[in-house]
């Protein structure tokens, strides 16, 4: 469960707000996507959630966890996958994520069980002994998104997830976002594709220059656009997003 | 022509980071603090380089009766491009090829001359910085002693403006011949290490040369009618030392020269040849600069499925997060060869290169030991019996330098760069990072330090107490200024860059880190004076250093990781 309360935070001394009093909450079991036009205030949203930002004012929880004053305990919860995947170049790919299995504390024989998996299925596993420096734009989002999976977290938290990824992948990812959440779990993840969200999304959030201007499931939204039915999200969000 | 000079701006723009300073500063009102700051440092640097000054004015009245003061000239010139030379090889190989905006400047409608200029610009400029510390000091002081007027002034200034393009125009053509002709970019990393190292060795090989030679002028074997021979010809000397490398030769003589024939020659000579040199690299990169860039950013590696087995046993389990944090520290460290050099082989070659020198600049031969011992050696052993206090203290102070003093702490967090939104998503506290990355500055700190032990026991034959206590005080004082580089770079870590160049090597915490370390250790020296004034026993005089650096070590220590938790937040990454 992700939990924003009054949520602000501000850019170059309070001149640029990116986000405006933003209340959220995102349930266990839930698939959230996040829309926005380019600078609407997705991805500091996404980055006060995992803790990279700091926010001027408000409160955000995970899984019960104040991200400002319980912070490990929150990111012991969470994993994050950011915009470009930028992770250290000059470890191998299985380096990485002994890292990030040393670190979230996985224990072997599921973190070999979970390896395995993922690097079939993102066909990385004749490159995983390679620097990743070698890898291209997509094996990089793979095996960050590999190394979010490995400590199989209650939350996750992935900024534009599917940018970068060949079609079998991006299937394999949606596949896995809803097995994540069957089981209970939550999932937040911003994205441009309008499609992916209305198929994917149990809700959708739509930012507009910092502020939430519409959250609910499909139907809610087609409701409170009050505009013709049988609209499409895309056209919901023009619609929304033109002001 | 325009549009190389828009390139030129361009580039010089983002290397030296113009529009972030001024935004900083100017709008986000960011990094205020530093202007006083470096106002402070500069104060701070004021003394040594008026002990500098005087050295040089120093060299200059002794020369000057011998008409050999122009070599003063030849040898800082000489310096000046020796170190453009030195840096420039790490600058040309990183800029001409594996700088990321060529994939930028690559499609743009410009000749490849054009790109390639517009890089060297840029390296020329940085170059101008990194010779001035060593050039200007000793044309300005000789100017003055000399009393040089306009001519001298103003080739001086022509001559500083052209210095930077020989040495770097020879390893551009160098290197880009290379490049076309070996399949290199697979293994760029090794190219860049075999290359500076190669280049290192073939600097101080030249040095170890030209030391013998000179020495051998005033060595005890050479007769004192050659000794008389060598000194009544005026610039016998500047011509010696210009020999290795006549440009410098050149230089010197223009500058001395001033509106002289003589002066005006000497510099028509070193810009033609500047000019001549450039223009062979303009017509070189129309011709090869692209087919060298073929295949560039492509790294491949071999493809090879892990069998269960081998899978089993390289995931690992159960490391803590602070050896997995330690673990990744080193690797990277030493993955990044713009890292290994400028920390863990900084630490193993300085202790090398200050025996060189030693040896060399004694006059002696090298490796020391029985009649070969040059007067350095000599003057050591005397000091050693007749005050072992200054001998263990100047060793700690060797130990110490060549361990701490370099960008390892000072760059501890920027390494990271954009990479460090990873230290902040994971959950580990901040004080357990810190402590994991100190952990990997102190190992490199200790390398420094034993290397020196060993250098100093096995070249200047120090004693097994002189050295236990030297190196006691040196492993403790390193913590103290590995710690204080932490600290520096933990305030304000440069994690916005793209070529890890900027992390380390133009990081400015890293010189911040390393002026704080000089003024720690200048406290030192001043708390050590006021102790033997105080006239204490020698050792009770080191126990005092000791027990006060453990002291302040452990509080600074424990004040870092404090400051790790409180900082890391702050950083947005």
């Amino acid at each position: 469960m992700i939990d924003l309360t009054h949520v602000s935070k501000s850019y170059n001394r309070g001149k640029i707000k990116a986000v405006n009093d933003l209340t959220l909450t995102v349930k266990p079991g839930e698939i959230f996507g996040f829309l926005g036009p380019n600078g609407a205030g997705k991805t500091t949203t996404i980055k006060m959630i995992v803790g990279l930002l700091r926010p001027d004012s408000g409160r955000i929880a995970v899984e019960g966890f104040d991200v400002g004053t319980d912070g490990l305990k929150a990111k012991q919860v969470t994993t994050f996958v950011p915009d470009s995947p930028a992770v250290y170049e000059r470890l191998t790919g299985l380096e990485y994520l002994n890292f990030i299995g040393d670190v979230y504390g996985v224990p072997k024989a599921e973190r070999l069980e979970r390896i395995g998996k993922w690097l079939e299925i993102f066909e990385l596993a004749a490159v995983v002994t390679n620097p990743i420096q070698s890898y291209s734009h997509g094996m990089r989002q793979k095996i960050v998104l590999t190394a979010a999976l490995l400590p199989a977290p209650r939350v996750m938290v992935l900024d534009e997830p599917l940018v970068g990824l060949d079609p079998r992948a991006a299937h394999q990812i949606k596949e896995m976002f809803r097995e994540h959440c069957d089981a209970g779990k939550t999932l937040f993840f911003s994205t441009h594709i309008m499609e992916v969200a209305e198929k994917l999304c149990d809700r959708i959030g739509i930012i507009h220059k910092g502020r939430l201007v519409a959250c609910g499931t499909m139907a809610e939204l087609k409701a409170v656009d009050r505009t013709e039915a049988g609209q499409s999200l895309e056209e919901i969000f023009l619609e929304l997003t033109d002001k | 022509m325009s549009k190389l000079a828009t390139v030129v701006r361009a580039g010089l723009r983002s290397n030296f980071g113009l529009a972030t300073i001024k935004y900083r500063i100017l709008k986000e009102k960011k990094d205020r603090w530093l202007v006083p700051l470096f106002g402070l440092a500069a104060l701070g640097v004021v003394p040594m380089f008026y002990g500098i000054v005087l050295l040089i004015q120093n060299v200059y009245y002794v020369l000057r009766p011998m008409g050999q003061e122009r070599a003063l000239l030849s040898f800082g010139i000489l310096a000046g491009q020796l170190l453009i030379l030195l840096f420039g090889i790490y600058y040309i190989i990183a800029a001409f090829y594996f700088s990321r905006d060529l994939e930028l400047l690559i499609p743009l409608p410009l000749r490849p001359s054009e790109v390639m200029a517009s890089k060297f610009a840029v390296i020329v400029i940085n170059e101008y910085l990194t010779a001035a510390a060593v050039v200007l000091p000793i044309v300005i002081t000789y100017g003055v002693l000399a009393r040089g007027g306009p001519g001298y002034w103003v080739n001086a200034a022509l001559v500083y403006a052209a210095l930077p393009v020989i040495p770097l125009a020879v390893v551009s053509l160098v290197v880009v011949v290379m490049m076309r002709f070996i399949n290199v970019s697979r293994k760029k990393d090794a190219l860049i290490l075999v290359g500076s190292i190669l280049l290192l060795v073939l600097a101080f090989g030249l040095q170890i040369v030209m030391g013998r030679s000179m020495g051998g002028g005033a060595g005890p074997d050479t007769s004192s009618a050659a000794i008389a021979a060598f000194f009544t010809s005026p610039d016998s000397l500047l011509n010696r030392v210009g020999a290795f490398f006549p440009p410098a030769r050149w230089g010197a003589k223009a500058v001395a020269g001033g509106f002289t024939g003589e002066g005006l020659a000497n510099l028509a000579l070193l810009w033609g040849v500047s000019l001549l040199l450039f223009g062979a690299m303009v017509v070189l990169a129309e011709a090869l600069f692209y087919r060298g860039l073929v295949g560039l950013g492509e790294t491949t590696g071999k493809k090879r499925r892990l069998t269960r087995a081998e899978m089993s046993r390289r995931v690992t389990s159960g490391r803590r997060a602070f050896a997995a944090i330690f673990a990744r520290e080193w690797k990277i460290m030493n993955r990044t060869p713009i890292f290994l050099l400028n920390g863990t082989l900084v630490v193993v070659l300085l202790p090398a290169i200050f025996v060189i020198m030693a040896t060399v600049g004694g006059g002696g031969a090298a490796g020391g030991g029985g009649d070969g011992d040059g007067d350095a050696m000599a003057l050591l052993k005397a000091m050693a019996s007749a005050n072992p206090l200054v001998v263990i203290l100047a060793t700690a102070l060797f130990m110490t330098i060549c361990g701490s003093v370099n960008g390892t702490s000072s760059s501890a967090f920027s390494r990271e760069g954009g990479q460090f939104w990873i230290s902040k998503a994971i959950p580990v506290a901040p004080r357990e990072q810190a402590a994991a990355k100190f952990l990997h500055s102190y190992i490199v700190a200790v390398l420094g330090v034993i290397t020196a032990g060993v250098v100093s026991a096995v070249v200047f034959h120090l004693g097994a107490a002189h050295l236990a206590a030297a190196a006691a005080i040196a492993l403790v004082a390193g913590v103290l200024l590995t710690v204080v580089g932490m600290a520096i770079d933990l305030a304000r870590p440069l994690l916005d860059w793209v070529n890890p160049q900027k992390a380390i090597k133009q990081n400015l915490n890293v010189l911040l880190g390393m002026l704080a370390d000089i003024g720690i250790l200048t406290i030192v020296y001043f708390g050590v004076k006021a102790l033997v004034k105080a006239k204490l026993a020698t050792n009770a005089v080191l126990g005092i250093v000791f027990a006060a650096l453990v002291a302040l070590s452990v509080v600074s220590y424990a004040a870092l990781l404090k400051f790790a938790d409180k900082r890391y937040p702050r950083i947005e990454s």
